[in-house]
């Protein structure tokens, strides 16, 4: 091989890096792999079952009355937006693995009409916190008083994220999940799949 | 028409105008919650309530227009489909995160508007009583201070 070939592979090796994990890549899944389950209690490897498409994910406990439900309908109203969805995952993590069993989820997306495109996924509550830190995910309970307290009612302050997660394992994208437009979502997944 | 009819109808007139301005002056100077005379009425519309599962959560929304001359005071709220609702708002904080709080007893001026959506105050409904399916629907109501207890009907249904 000569010498301007190894130079050429060299320079095309580089570029494939730097467009894979380069200044758009928020944060880096691709060598990660998280053991969840999902509301059919199915094993999910994540994101390693996911690479190939693009993902659009978010965080939610299904004991919340407001703010998550309008995060599972903006997931819903951007998915309706999209011309096509082929290729596309929606995924709802859940950060209260206590109280969210799989059968838990399966009650949530049956209550608001998910489609098989949707993915709500768990984990065993000791796990939950090494996705949700490597993500910069916040999830803490709080307590409001006229609710009383036990181990199992509480509420949450929580973040308000959406991510959009390209097909190697990179997230490149963030929105605020409850009030992002569609319009934009569907522009950076477009982007996405182009390339 | 004759000169003394003219007259007769001027004199009516005032006296209408007089009654009316009278009425609504001593209810704009009512400070005096307790006060049982009510004018104009407050509508409770655009009610709507997310699904939820029975011992589960849910929460309802809903525009309350305060159409009196004088201001009301949200005391309570109750609902067949719930054990107990509270008056809730979600908070966003300089963190980018969300949290949800009781919001308080609320006071709506005259003529102003209460508006409950979500992402912002809403009606958490409490250990709901039997599963909320679209298409269902509730009964919530709602205690004012001066106009007494008044009652949506809400449906089910997810949010667009």
């Amino acid at each position: 091989m000569n010498s301007t070939l190894k130079s050429l592979l060299v320079s095309l090796l580089l570029v494939a890096t730097f467009t894979a994990c380069g200044p758009d890549a928020l944060y880096d899944l691709s060598e990660d792999t998280f053991q969840l389950r999902d509301s059919d209690s199915t094993l999910v490897n994540f994101p390693a079952d996911f690479k190939g498409d693009v993902s659009l994910i978010t965080f939610i406990y299904t004991n919340c009355p407001d703010v998550c439900p309008a995060i599972t309908a903006n997931m819903t109203n951007i998915q309706r937006k999209l011309d096509d969805t082929t290729g596309i995952n929606f995924i709802e993590i859940s950060f209260d693995p206590e109280r969210d069993s799989p059968s838990v989820l399966k009650e949530y997306r049956d209550l608001y009409g998910l489609n098989e495109q949707f993915t709500m996924l768990t984990s065993h509550p000791n796990d939950s916190d090494l996705l949700l830190d490597k993500l910069d995910i916040v999830a803490e309970k709080t307590i409001i008083d006229s609710l009383g307290y036990d181990s199992t009612n509480y509420a949450m302050r929580h973040s308000n994220t959406l991510y959009l997660m390209g097909r190697q394992g990179y997230i490149r994208a963030e929105y605020p999940a409850h009030r992002v437009t569609s319009e934009h979502v569907k522009d950076d997944i477009n982007y996405l799949r182009s390339e | 028409m004759k000169p003394i009819q003219h007259l007769l109808l001027i004199l009516l007139s005032v006296c209408f105008l007089l009654l009316g301005c009278g009425s609504e002056s001593n209810s704009s100077n009512e400070s005096d919650t307790t006060n049982k005379v009510v004018l104009g009425k407050v509508t409770l519309d655009n009610a709507w309530a997310r699904p939820g599962s029975q011992q589960g959560k849910s929460a309802a929304y809903l525009r309350i227009s305060n159409g009196t001359a004088s201001t009301d005071t949200l005391l309570s709220f109750s609902s067949d489909a719930a054990e107990s609702v509270e008056l809730h708002e979600s908070i966003k904080h300089d963190d980018g995160t969300t949290s949800m709080q009781p919001a308080g007893q609320q006071v709506i001026p005259s003529t102003e508007k209460l508006q409950l959506q979500p992402g912002g105050m809403h009606l958490m409904l409490i250990n709901l009583k039997k599963d909320i399916t679209v298409g269902d629907s509730l009964r919530i109501s709602l205690d004012f201070a001066r106009v007494g207890t008044l009652t949506a009907t809400v449906p089910v249904q997810i949010q667009q």
